[in-house]
């Protein structure tokens, strides 16, 4: 049943993500391996277009999962899913607030989740770099790498100058 | 403007069709709409709602909605405040499924999306740094980096299991190791 299949794994998506939305991605990714649902080029599709869609990236991935999968019901399942250990956890812990924040556990456990959950994210990107990349990617990439040096940018510049790129690579068949 | 739940959840919703670019321009949308137009929390609250959504699981602009619109109505106030930010995220999204699937057919739109897939890495790249240089501060969170990163990437461990494998490292490293000053979480 792919709607308890939804549920399931965007519940597990909203309790174990710890760190933003960009958090949500490697457990996303890891659905491309475990699941048929979407491609990782799919998944790459959806959280560029998240960015230039309002709501926060991890709501929208949520969303379009579901409605790729399932059609509508699956987005909205998909969609409550991702959002239900959020709502349950936030409320309980608005209820005993400064308990909870200077909680040694919970002091050790966020030390250890942090860099984890960026180790998890470091290796979608590796992942990505590997599966998606040719000769004319990895001149981007190497170009925008260097950008980022300099100054910080909006997303949407890395994302408009990208796109650009790749329509003119695919009109001229450039690509690899 | 009374703090009633339609108006908590009509103010989430504009900050939700605001919302765009990553969750964490909600900060700012919020201190604009909630502590500067309204005054109905004041910025430190805000803060410290923000802080503490980065340390539970979860979507971060959805953890602040929910323990913002808890604090200015309970349940009822949280309820209306999640679903005022969500909902723009999935009609939008929901819409633009649609007409994608007559879009990508074009040559040019697929090889547009290969070069948005460079952009999404570098933009992959930039929370790595961003989140390495606030979470890897000494060994003992390069090695947790690198494990992770390793068991990921190589093996292809579920990342669930290796958040569930972290939260027990947390947890035992509480009980059985000293307490040392750099390992606090600092605001």
């Amino acid at each position: 049943m792919i709607y308890l299949q939804l549920i399931f794994e965007f519940l597990k998506i909203g309790l174990f993500s710890f760190g933003g939305g960009y958090a949500t991605i490697p457990f996303l990714y890891h659905l491309t391996i475990t699941k048929d649902w979407f491609t990782s080029q799919q998944l790459s599709d959806m959280v560029a277009l998240s960015s230039i869609t309002p709501g926060p990236v991890g709501v929208n991935v949520a969303t379009f999962a579901g409605v790729k999968t399932a059609g509508i019901l699956g987005a909205i399942f998909s969609t409550t899913s991702v959002i239900l250990p959020s709502l349950v956890i936030c409320i309980i812990l608005s209820k005993l607030l400064e308990k909870f924040r200077y909680n040694r556990y919970v002091q050790s456990v966020i030390s250890v989740l942090k860099p984890v959950s960026c180790g998890l994210l470091a290796a979608v990107g590796i992942s990505l770099f590997i599966d998606n990349l040719n000769l004319l990617g990895l001149i981007l990439f190497g170009v925008f790498i260097f950008l980022t040096i300099k100054e910080k940018r909006e997303p949407i510049f890395y994302l408009a100058i990208s796109a650009f790129v790749g329509m003119v690579a695919g009109f001229f068949n450039l690509m690899g | 403007m009374d703090k009633n739940i339609y108006n908590i959840f009509k103010l989430f919703l504009k900050v939700g069709m605001l919302l765009l670019g990553g969750g964490y321009v909600i900060l700012p949308l919020l201190q604009s709409e909630l502590v500067e137009k309204r005054a109905w929390i004041d910025e430190n609250e805000l803060y410290d709602f923000y802080a503490l959504s980065q340390s539970v699981p979860g979507i971060i602009a959805a953890n602040v909605s929910i323990f913002t619109g808890y604090k200015l109505r309970k349940i009822p106030g949280a309820i209306s405040a999640i679903v005022g930010i969500t909902l723009p995220a999935f009609v939008s999204i929901v819409i633009l499924a649609q007409i994608m699937g007559y879009i990508i057919k074009f040559r040019f739109i697929e090889s547009m999306f290969w070069g948005i897939g460079i952009g999404v890495l570098t933009l992959i790249f930039l929370a790595v740094k961003e989140m390495w240089a606030r979470s890897v501060v000494n060994r003992r969170t390069s090695v947790l980096f690198f494990a992770a990163f390793i068991l990921s990437a190589f093996f292809k461990i579920s990342p669930a299991i290796i958040i569930i494998i972290s939260i027990i490292i947390g947890i035992l490293m509480a009980r059985f190791l000293p307490e040392k000053k750099e390992d606090k979480v600092g605001q």
